[in-house]
């Protein structure tokens, strides 16, 4: 291509998604997007994978992100098939995910006259978009595109939207090479690297008076890449710390390890929750103070020195006032501290939690992820702990739906390796997890890939299992079938006096039917003595699958925190009751 | 130890709002005031008055000034989402700055009916130093400016006249620091 050639705007995209190295983008046709669709056709560095409903692109994309660290890409077309992507786009805001949605709107001198499949696209995705762009000049395209995939993948990652009217698809411009792109820096806000000196020697005179000091690690860890957790794992063992993880930060530390508390929050262990409950000293890397993980904000660790590490300044003093923040990215504190300990030479004594671990440990002791498994009805904690045992020395990703499956997925399945758990957390978008599976596979190809799902949150993005038999993309959709939305019916139970309104989850599909007729094995396990055949072979065949597996259906997910209620008033199992005071000021929260 | 750890939940935190001016600097594109505004009304934040106009021409960059009233904390958040924002090169909070200066501008339309009103009217023009824009019989427009206080008491005195006719638009606030 000679330097001033001129391009389509179509072509510009592609020329531009080559530059980005993009390999991979999901997408769905339509006639805004048609001259895009027509530049793909016959063009062989860029795989697209043809989903079956657009909210199955961005999921995909938030899964092909999450499991590879590199920006998700996702096609549409204009009006319904980018209002389809709306919930996916907010998704991928909340838990902070870099993707590229590229839509097509009607032609230019159309916009405004309601125009067939015409949506004011930008107004309409302006809330849940870090950034996007309405495209009115050519010749501005390639630099929106090469910002576009810089913001989204720069600071706290996010998604961004670029809606292209036809006309500029057809429209001709020279192309600019991202290289040849300098972007404006408070545009792109790409996180700090200067290390905050005073900090540092804060958190370690802090450590070192401390008692009983916890850390309390999130998704920003391992937004901060896969040097974090390394850096992570050498500080806790430097210092000897007790670490819990928010849902989005498993992974980050080994859950196996003795250090680990498992996550805390509304299902968090018993440990964890007590431990930030009675803490002196709370150091968060990269977590939020979200209302799951915080209870009720005014018992929240009420004696207890903060440290917060986040990219993010919003995220300070947003809902919990903490004593001292640092906005660094969170791999360069983190190696900074590690330095600063080793080159000043500070040791720190065996003995100087010892009160604090024998605390712990007895709580540990109350064994609050204990379940009972009887010989015939299977309890879906079995089942994930099962799972977990045939398939945790294979190279796997686990993505999630929502519910009971979900939570019980993150207290039995111990991830040792971060962005091996794909989960949607801020949000809690039913009909993530199998579409995630499939963006998680197309990453990783030779992994792998399990969505642990509910059969009613699997109903949500059913037809996606077309995309993965098409693709030959070997997922595994594991289904804890309880024929309830478990979640909805325990907050019934335990909220609304057992009233089960409209949580019972009637017609269901045979699973295993289900799959064949899309050409997808089904396997299914009715009790106790089929489970592990059931696992080994869901594992063994090389093409999706779909396992159903019965569960007991009036299992309750435990330990639990109910709304409204702080981290000391955890309800263990059914028999705990909750303080009636706290359900009535809970019942009007989420 | 820190004892301001401990917080009341949000249900009960619009205690001690606060008036605030916030002087922003953004890139003057299309949406930047939707973004703006939808942030305020996504969060939950108020918006007193707001005042948009591009002032550097070669940059392209507009000055967009919001009066909001939130408690420290709220106000602190504000800039913080605000900053955010790809367009916004930077958002500070006027009474942060040392030393900063307000000023507003306001048009009064006012009705009268005799003499009597004139005169009461023309008095506290004078004290206030409005100046006249526009005279006709039974009719004058004023133009005053100044702080947004100023022109509150000009306008609250003006509301002791019985049975003139007022008619006012007010640009908002704007304001500089050194
Ligand atoms: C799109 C969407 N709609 C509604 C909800 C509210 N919700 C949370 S969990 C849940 C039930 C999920 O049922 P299932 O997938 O069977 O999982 P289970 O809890 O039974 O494991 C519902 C309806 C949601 N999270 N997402
Ligand atoms: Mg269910």
């Amino acid at each position: 291509m000679s330097i001033d050639q001129e391009l389509t705007g179509a072509e510009i995209v592609l020329e531009a998604l080559k530059d980005q190295e993009v390999d991979t983008i999901f997408g769905y046709p339509g006639g805004a997007v048609l001259p895009i669709y027509d530049a793909l056709f016959g063009q062989n560095f860029l795989k697209h994978v043809l989903v079956r409903q657009e909210a199955g692109a961005v999921h995909a994309a938030e899964g092909y992100a999450r499991s590879s660290g590199k920006v998700g890409v996702l096609l549409v077309t204009s009006g319904p098939g980018v209002t389809n992507v709306v919930t996916g786009l907010t998704d991928a805001l909340m838990d902070s995910i870099p993707i590229v949605c590229f839509s097509g709107q009607v032609p230019s001198h159309l916009i405004g006259t309601d125009a067939f499949q015409e949506c004011d696209t930008t107004g309409i995705t302006r809330p849940c978009t870090k950034h996007n762009y309405l495209v009115k000049d050519i010749n501005k395209l390639p630099e929106i595109i090469h910002e576009a995939f810089e913001i989204a993948r720069s600071g706290r990652p996010g998604p961004v939207l670029i809606d292209i009217p036809k006309d500029i698809q057809f429209a001709k411009s020279v192309y600019k090479k991202k290289s040849d792109v300098t972007f404006k820096s408070h545009r792109i806000k790409s996180g700090s690297k200067d290390i905050d000196r005073v900090f540092i020697e804060q958190l370690i005179n802090h450590i070192k008076k401390s008692q009983k000091p916890v850390f309390y690690v999130g998704g920003g860890c391992l937004n901060s890449g896969p040097q974090a957790s390394q850096e992570l794992m050498k500080l806790v063992q430097l210092t000897n710390i007790p670490i819990t993880t928010t849902l989005h930060g498993l992974g980050c530390y080994p859950a196996e390890d003795e250090k680990s508390l498992g996550m805390l929050g509304m299902h968090g262990t018993y440990e964890a929750n007590l431990s930030m409950n009675q803490c002196d000293l709370m150091i968060n890397v990269g977590a939020r103070f979200d209302d799951r993980v915080t209870g009720r904000l005014d018992a929240f660790s009420p004696n207890s020195v903060k440290f917060h590490f986040d990219i993010d300044k919003s995220s300070i003093n947003k809902n919990v006032k903490v004593d001292y923040h640092t906005n660094t990215d969170i791999t360069f504190s983190l190696k900074a501290i590690n330095e600063y300990i080793e080159s000043t030479g500070i040791t720190f004594d065996e003995s100087q939690y010892k009160n604090w671990w024998s605390q712990i440990n007895e709580w540990r002791d109350k064994n609050c992820l204990h379940y009972e498994q009887s010989d015939e009805t299977i309890k879906p904690q079995h089942a994930i702990s099962r799972l977990y045992q045939l398939t945790n020395q294979k190279d796997t990703f686990v993505t999630t739906e929502v519910g009971q499956h979900q939570m019980w997925a993150a207290q039995y399945y111990k991830f040792a390796k971060p962005n091996r758990w794909i989960t949607s957390g801020g949000l809690g978008t039913m009909g993530f997890g199998m579409p995630a599976a499939i963006g998680a596979q197309m990453a990783n190809p030779n992994s792998l890939v399990i969505d642990i799902a509910g059969e009613a949150s699997f109903l949500m993005n059913v037809q996606e299992i077309a995309t993965a038999v098409q693709y030959k993309l070997p997922i595994k959709i594991f289904i804890l079938n309880n024929e309830y939305m478990g979640m909805v019916r325990q907050w019934q139970e335990l909220m609304h006096g057992s009233r089960y309104s409209e949580s019972y989850v009637d017609a269901l599909p045979d699973f295993k039917k289900l799959a064949e007729s899309f050409n997808a094995v089904g396997v299914r396990a009715k009790n106790l003595s089929e489970l592990d055949d059931a696992i080994n072979e869901m594992v063994s065949v090389d093409r999706p699958v779909i396992a159903d597996i019965w569960i007991d259906k009036k299992e309750n997910c435990f330990p639990m925190i109910p709304s409204g209620a702080s981290h000391s008033e955890m309800l263990l199992s059914k028999y705990d009751k909750e303080n009636p005071e706290n359900q009535k000021k809970g019942k009007v929260l989420v | 130890m820190s004892n301001s750890s401990v917080y009341p939940t949000p249900l009960n935190t619009f205690k001690q709002s606060k008036r605030s001016v916030l002087s922003v600097i953004v890139d003057n594109e299309p949406g930047i005031l939707a973004r703006i505004t939808g942030l305020f009304s996504g969060r939950g934040y108020n918006i007193e008055a707001l005042n948009v106009t591009v002032v550097d021409i070669k940059d392209n960059l507009s000055r967009i000034t919001i009066e909001t009233l939130g408690e420290e904390r709220v106000v602190n958040q504000i800039l913080a989402q605000l900053e955010k924002l790809v367009p916004v090169h930077s958002a500070i909070n006027l009474a942060n700055l040392k030393e900063s200066y307000e000023a507003e501008i306001c048009l009064v339309k006012i009705q009268f009916e005799n003499e009597q009103q004139n005169n009461e009217i023309l008095s506290f023009a004078d004290i206030y130093r409005a100046r006249t824009v526009q005279k006709r019989q039974l009719l004058v427009i004023y133009e005053i400016s100044g702080t947004s206080e100023r022109i509150n008491k000009f306008l609250d005195d003006l509301h002791t006249i019985s049975g003139i006719k007022v008619e006012k638009v007010r640009s908002g606030p704007i304001g500089l620091g050194i």
